[in-house]
Parts: C-alpha cells; structure tokens; sequence
C-alpha cells in the first residue's frame, strides 16, 4: 500500500508550519500549510487532504472548532491535534469531536513518528474497510436501488413479497428508472438467485432475431445459421427472464411467448422437438399496455399472462427527496471510478438538481453526475458543473411576450396541483373565480 | 571512482574534533562517491540559540547557511557540538531539508548511550558518520526509507542509529545511482 499522503499543517505560527512542512517533504508527503482555520477550510473545499495537524490556539477559529467543522463536512479526514498549552479537558474533547490523536509541542520525533505508523495503519484498513464493503454491497440483493421516499419505500417492501411466488411480474415505469435494477433484486431475493438472470431489450432486437434468440434454431434453418444454437428460454434454465421493452414485441411473438408461458415447452426454430422449460418471467415497460390493448395493439391475453403482479416504478421527479442520496452514491461511484476526488455539491447545485424534472430519471442523473465529476477540476460540484441541465418550467426565450409567459406559468402551476383550482389561485395569488376566467381566455386544457 | 561533481563540504561549526571531520569526509568519498572537502571552522551560531530551550535551533541555521554563497560546494555538511532543535521537536541528531544545501550533524546526544553511559569513541565516530550520510541523503533528494537497516531510515533514538547500518538499501541505492548520474 502507498503510505504517501498528503497532509495539511495548520498553525499560525510560521516556524511550526516550515518545521512540519520539512519534515513529512521527507516522507515523499504531499503537504500544504494554512495559517488559520478559514484558509485551511479553503483549501480543503479544493483539494482532499487525508490528515491535518491543527494546533489549537489560533486567532479567529481555533483548532477545536476548525475540527468539528472538517469532521462534520469531510469525516473521512483524519485530524490530530497539536497544542503546547495542553490540557486533559482540552484532550478529551478533541477527541470527543474525532480528533485521530492529539501532540503536545514540543513532541519526541519518535512519538510522531508512531503516530504516522498509527495512522498508515489505519488508513489501510479503511481501505480494506471499503473495498470489502464495495465488494459486498455488490452482492447484495438492493444494490443501487436508492431512495428513501415512500413511494421507492412500498417498491422495496414489495420485493421481498413477490420474490417469493413464481408468478410473472410487470414492472411499469417511465425510461430510467432503474426496471432492471427491480428485477435483478426480486431475482436475488428468489429461490432461483443461484441459476442465471438473463435480460433481453425486446425493443432493441429486430422481430425476426428475438424469435430466434428467445427459442433459439438448428442448423442450417436459415442463412447463418451455421450451427445449432439454443434459445435464451432454455438457457436460462431455472433462473429468471427480463423481457424489458415487453410492450414492443409483436403480436406473433406473444402468441408464441404466451404458449410457452402457458405449456412450459419450447421448440426450437427448424425442430419438431420441444424441450421443457423452467423460468420466472419479469417484464417491464414503460408503455401504458392497458391502452395498448384496449387500442388492439397489444394482445389481452398476454398482457393479462404477464401481469399477475405489477409493480409501479415511480419518476423521480414524483420522489424528489430522494435526489440527495442519489448524488450521493453517484459521486462515490464515479469518484472511484475516476480516481479523483470529488465528494461535495454546494447546496445551490444541489437546489437546481433538485428542482430539475429529470425526464430520463435515474439513469439522467446518474449521466449528469458522472459528467460533473469527470469534468470537476475541484472536489465540490457548483451550479456551473451543471450548465447542461435545462431547468424545468418555463423556457424563456426572445419571441416569448408577456401574454404567453403568463399564460405559461399559470398553466405550469395548474399541472403542478394536477388543476386543483383553489390550490393554484392560493398560489398564484389571485382568487378563483379570476383563475377560472384566466383558464378560459387562455383557453388552457387539461393534458389528456 | 568519484563523482566529477563539485565536492562535499564538511564545516566545523566551534570546536569540532578533526578526526569525527576526517572520517564524516571519508565515509561520504567511499559511500556516496563524491569527493569531499574540510573546511576551516566557522563561528558557533550563537545567533541560533534558544535561551528558553537552551539548544541551538537547526532550522534557523539552515536558513542562514542556505542563503549564504558557496562557489566551489553544492552541498554542505556542518558539524557541531550543540544540542539541535526544530520547535516542533525536542531535539534533533540531525536536520535537513530535502534537496537542500545545507545538512547539520549535532554530536551532542551522540556521546552516549540510552542508559546514559558513554560509549567509546568508535561508536560516536560511527553514529555521526550515519547521521552525516542521513542528512546528505536528504540533501541528495532522498526520502526516508521503511527498511529499517536501510540508512535512509528514520530514527527516533540512539539505539535506532545503532541498529542503522552504512548501507543504503537496494532501492535508495539506486535512486542515489540515478541522482548523481
């Protein structure tokens, strides 16, 4: 493991912060040094020390109160104490706080070097810590579903439940969502979790390929057929099938899907024989399917064979709360995966990722962080990190006149209180019967 | 061989007893490879002295002797006799800055044992060779080192310099190769 750190010495007396700054150059240390609290908390905005030495007495913020603030917004920074007006009330409150250790100067150079031995320690086995705990939660069963709203709080009760039935499932939800993150979870927590989970975009494959895919062929029954190749149906053998896109596959096709469901058999494209098969079937769409078949575009028969249970994926724009904890977890995800340190968002980006619609849900977010954070040259996201993100609401532009934009907004604050009039007069500041004469000379209508 | 490059100067600072110069000087010829060169004694740095301490404070001398001009040394080992400090410790054997100019060597705690004993003058030779070599080390960019043989290596105390051997380890040896090619 490499012992280099980089360390920042906060002191304002000059002479301690050169003598320490000597000392860990030696060590092949990145090291820095502050002069107060306020320009340490400056530089750690910028750049993500891993320990700081933070002697107490300083003018303006002292040691104690610059380490409450460094462990209440970086915990993951390692500070020790130097002071040489030490006291035990003094001790014992910094490490109330977190402090990692705690020097009286002037301090043996054995005893720092012990502490720095102390520390290397530990910092390994937080690196253990972290790599067995990413290891794990990567074979746990609600891996990167996030959220604690209550409608993500009902999906994750539900899991469970239905994991447990071989009954087939229909997950609904609009693009992004994370369907496929559902289905996965409901295939762990089930008696098959140990045989193959297999998913297929049915919207991605042409007709003619997802027949031969799904049953797969023999030999020499079409061009390229070159060898005999067996169908997903029957590799996935005991284990789970996700036809995402569920709704896009044709009516063929849910014929021939709702006879296997049905018989539990396949034959393969070119044979007579069929084989019997054993899966659990998940779908998902993100179509509304009762329109589709009460439109004739999707099969009744099918769509009642694949929904015995449905399970609704909310937007994320319906559990904005939890756009926190998704930033969260994208930031370590993507702060890994890029080798570079950012871990913050300034509560003003964090206001316009919240009050953004996310179209593309999850899976938009998820992008959007990921750019950020390849693109930061800090360790915290700002406003502009997100310049891409078009805010929800009305666009303004040049050729919109005052007429429109107010015809607009009010519309926009309809939608948002799904046209409860006296909510949305209370809001707009004007009383309802003035809101129902605005609605009718805008001629504003209900989106069906 | 020797290195072509500029020599080491090894400077008394006060009353330095020559033969602990002659063998510093010697040790850093067959060691390091460079050539070497005694100097007359300069002045004690009574202007590094800490009255509340009562020890001579080493970054304040490397401050003087790293502004001072030395046309024929690129690097400078001084000896002394005083008990050396940096404020943040409490005491040093040795002190340099990595890549610097100037290296201190202080015999004062070097003449005796941890049980407080003195050892006999070989030992102190041997230990002020070590803390020399150390100092030119850092001087020479060299990190400190885990191997605990290795002379780069830390030590807190006397009996770590006496667990230290002369030796570089491999790694630093071939990091000092690379420096003074």
């Amino acid at each position: 493991m490499d012992k280099k750190m980089s360390i920042m010495v906060v002191d304002d007396e000059e002479i301690v912060r050169k003598s320490l700054f000597h000392w860990f150059k030696k060590y092949g240390h990145v090291v820095e040094t502050a002069s107060s609290g306020f320009e340490a908390l400056e530089k750690l905005e910028k750049y993500p020390y891993q320990l700081l030495f933070v002697d107490i007495k300083m003018p303006g913020m002292d040691g104690i109160e610059l380490l409450g603030k460094v462990k209440a917004e970086y915990p993951d920074t390692l500070v020790i104490i130097i002071t040489a007006y030490g006291s035990i009330e003094s001790a014992v409150k910094a490490m109330r706080i977190g402090a990692a250790d705690y020097l009286l100067k002037p301090f043996k150079p054995e005893q720092l070097s012990l502490v720095m031995e102390r520390i290397s320690v530990q910092k390994k086995l937080v690196s253990q810590y972290n790599y067995l705990k990413g290891r794990l939660e990567k074979i746990t069963r609600f891996d990167n579903i996030i959220g604690h709203s209550s409608e993500m709080e009902k999906v994750f009760s539900l899991i469970p439940e239905v994991a447990q039935s071989d009954s087939s499932i229909l997950l609904v939800g609009e693009t992004g969502t994370g369907k496929e993150l559902v289905a996965k979870a409901i295939h762990a927590e089930s008696r098959r979790s140990h045989l193959p989970f297999i998913a297929i975009n049915c919207g991605a494959i042409p007709e003619s390929l997802l027949e031969s895919e799904l049953f797969g062929h023999q030999k020499g029954v079409f061009t390229g057929a070159t060898r005999a190749r067996k169908g997903f149906l029957e590799v996935v053998s005991g284990g789970t099938l996700f036809l995402d896109e569920v709704g896009e596959i044709s009516q063929k096709m849910q014929v021939d899907l709702l006879r296997v469901l049905e018989e539990k058999k396949i034959t393969s494209i070119g044979s007579r024989e069929p084989v019997d098969v054993d899966f659990r079937l998940i779908s998902a769409t993100r179509q509304d399917l009762k329109k589709a078949v009460a439109e004739g575009n999707f099969r009744e028969d099918f769509f009642y064979r694949i929904n015995v249970i449905i399970i609704e994926i909310p937007p994320l724009r319906k559990r904005k709360e939890d756009i926190l904890l998704l930033v969260e977890h994208f930031l370590i995800k993507y702060s890994q995966e890029t080798n570079k340190k950012v871990d913050h968002v300034t509560s003003d980006a964090m206001g316009l990722l919240k009050q953004y619609d996310w179209p593309g849900n999850v899976r938009e977010l998820e992008n959007a962080i990921e750019r950020a954070v390849v693109l930061s040259k800090s360790r915290t996201l700002r406003t502009e990190d997100f310049s891409f993100i078009q805010p929800s609401g009305i666009q303004f532009s040049e050729s919109l006149s005052l007429r429109e934009m107010e015809k607009a907004y009010i519309l926009k604050i309809l939608e948002e209180n799904t046209w409860n009039v006296t909510q949305s007069a209370k809001i707009l500041g004007i009383n309802r019967v003035t809101l129902h004469k605005m609605i009718k000379r805008f001629d504003l209508k209900r989106k069906p | 061989m020797t290195s072509n490059k500029k020599p080491v100067c090894v400077v008394p600072l006060g009353d330095v007893s020559e033969i602990v110069l002659k063998v510093i000087a010697g040790h850093i010829t067959s060691c390091f490879k460079l050539t070497t060169q005694i100097l007359l004694p300069l002045e004690q740095p009574e202007y590094a002295l800490d009255e509340r301490r009562l020890q001579y404070n080493a970054a304040t001398i490397i401050e003087t002797f790293e502004s001072m001009h030395f046309s024929d040394h690129d690097k400078v080992i001084a000896v002394l006799n005083q008990d050396l400090f940096i404020p943040i410790f409490t005491h040093v054997f040795g002190e340099a800055r990595q890549g610097g100019k100037c290296g201190l060597v202080s015999l004062f705690r070097l003449a005796k044992n941890p049980d407080g004993s003195t050892p006999p003058k070989s030992i102190i030779h041997e230990r002020a060779v070590k803390v020399a070599l150390h100092e030119l080390g850092h001087l020479l960019d060299l990190l400190h080192c885990e191997h605990k043989k290795c002379l780069m290596h830390f030590s807190g105390g006397i009996d770590e310099v006496d667990e230290m051997s002369l030796d570089l380890c491999e790694y630093c040896s071939i990091y000092l190769q690379d420096k003074l090619r």
